[in-house]
């Protein structure tokens, strides 16, 4: 699962007890190589921290000049329920468990189109009488 | 509540037991101890049963007991004490034994030192308790009332000549008081005001930083250099704009870390990075410092350079 080479250690580790949930910093070490994937950081930091990657949300993972060195940001909820309640949707969505529904652009441009004709408040019953 | 309490008939009474005890008895004596010893045994009744009404009342749960004042309570407690030592002397007495070396003499005057040591607290905390008892029977005033805890300036002068006469309690400003003032909305950041200034003086202040420019810049610096006897210094620290850069870096990096956010990157600083990272500083080469400002200009009013804009990595992240 990961090559000797690429160390991952955690800075600031906090229990954040109100979001039911363990956050910190992630430090990558990985000379010669790419940017390690966040599907990769996220079992690593499970066998770590003696949870399933599935509750492991990372993001925010920003290379240092001259490579080698990668940090970000990892949040470790205590379960999916509460994962799904407090995480932000895009997040989800890079899981998988969250699906933007938005009706196709053209729809939308015609809604938007609509609605230039009316002013205020009537705006938002126009988009209701979609044809 | 009764607060004439029976300990005063018996410090009344003390004086004449012993003069009993000396032998000298007289009829006038006698009878004034007879009737203090009815008024006695009145009051002590009279207490009693006032205090069963208090107690039937407690354990029938009408008045409640759990959020007394607890200074209050050692208060009762060493009065209680203090009479209860009191009758003990007065039984001894009365039977005839000596006092001296009695270890209820010793009780006796620590509970009276503990009560005089007490007595300008319960000065200080009297009002507190007056309005709390005036609220407890009244039961109107809302918990919130700030008018509760006005201060009252009579309670500033100390009536027993002690030396601290502070205030306890709280004081809540009364804001309402000054009545209705005009809306100002917050300003989002704080910004430097040179109203107050004329055009001459912002354009003297404008030269004024020029020649402090000029004076620190890299030419001067290393005439300076040459022709100062002190001992030359070689110290890695780097310009002042890397520093700043590295500072502000720095700074963003810690806010990042902190509150566990990226934050986004302008335009202005994707093309700043993309200029350091290449190899552009073959023009800074022949680019020197701006010393006009330390030439005698006549000219000085026509060269007005627009002032520089700050970067805007730090006032991003506060």
């Amino acid at each position: 699962m990961g090559d000797a080479a690429v160390t991952i250690r955690t800075r600031k580790f906090m229990t954040n007890r109100l979001l039911y949930r363990r956050q910190m910093i992630v430090d990558v070490y990985h000379p010669g190589k790419a940017t390690v994937a966040k599907t990769e950081i996220r079992e690593r930091l499970g066998t770590m921290y003696k949870t399933t990657p599935d509750v492991i949300f990372c993001f925010g993972f920003k290379t240092q000049f001259g490579g080698g060195k990668t940090t970000g940001f990892a949040l470790i909820y205590d379960t999916l329920d509460y994962a799904k309640k407090y995480e932000p949707k895009y997040r989800l969505a890079r899981h998988g468990l969250y699906e933007v529904k938005k009706p196709s652009r053209k729809q939308r441009k015609e809604r938007k189109n609509r609605q230039k004709k009316v002013r205020g408040t009537a705006k938002t019953k126009v988009g209701a009488g979609k044809k | 509540m009764d607060q004439h309490l029976p300990s005063q008939e018996l410090g009344a009474i003390a004086p004449i037991v012993t003069t009993l005890l000396d032998g000298n008895v007289s009829s006038d004596d006698l009878s004034k101890v007879s009737s203090l010893f009815k008024g006695i045994s009145n009051q002590v009744s009279a207490v009693t049963d006032f205090i069963q009404s208090i107690l039937k009342k407690v354990e029938n749960g009408e008045s409640k007991t759990s959020k007394g004042i607890s200074f209050l309570d050692v208060k009762y407690q060493l009065l209680l004490s203090y009479v209860i030592d009191l009758t003990h002397l007065m039984l001894m007495k009365s039977e005839g034994k000596k006092l001296e070396g009695d270890k209820t003499i010793e009780r006796l005057v620590e509970t009276r030192t503990v009560l005089e040591k007490m007595r300008p607290v319960d000065m200080k905390i009297r009002y507190q308790v007056d309005k709390l008892i005036k609220t407890a029977t009244s039961g109107e005033i809302a918990p919130n009332d700030p008018r509760r805890f006005k201060p009252n300036p009579d309670n500033l002068v100390s009536k027993l000549q002690q030396e601290d006469s502070e205030e306890e309690g709280d004081d809540e400003d009364d804001a309402e008081d000054k009545g209705p003032q005009k809306y100002v909305p917050p300003k989002v950041s704080a910004m430097h005001f040179d109203g107050d200034l004329t055009v001459q003086e912002k354009k003297d202040r404008l030269i004024e930083k020029a020649k402090r420019r000029a004076l620190s810049s890299s030419l001067i610096r290393e005439l300076r250099d040459q022709y100062n006897e002190e001992p030359e210094e070689i110290a890695e620290r780097g310009t002042a704009p890397t520093r700043k850069f590295h500072e502000a870096a720095k700074h963003q990096q810690e806010f990042e870390e902190g509150n566990f956010i990226r934050l986004p990157v302008t335009r202005k600083q994707k093309n700043l990075k993309r200029k350091g990272e290449t190899m552009t500083g073959l023009e800074e080469l022949t680019k020197f410092d701006n010393i006009s400002a330390l030439v005698d200009d006549s000219k000085g009013e026509e060269r007005d350079t627009p002032a520089k804009k700050k970067s805007k990595v730090s006032s991003r992240v506060s």
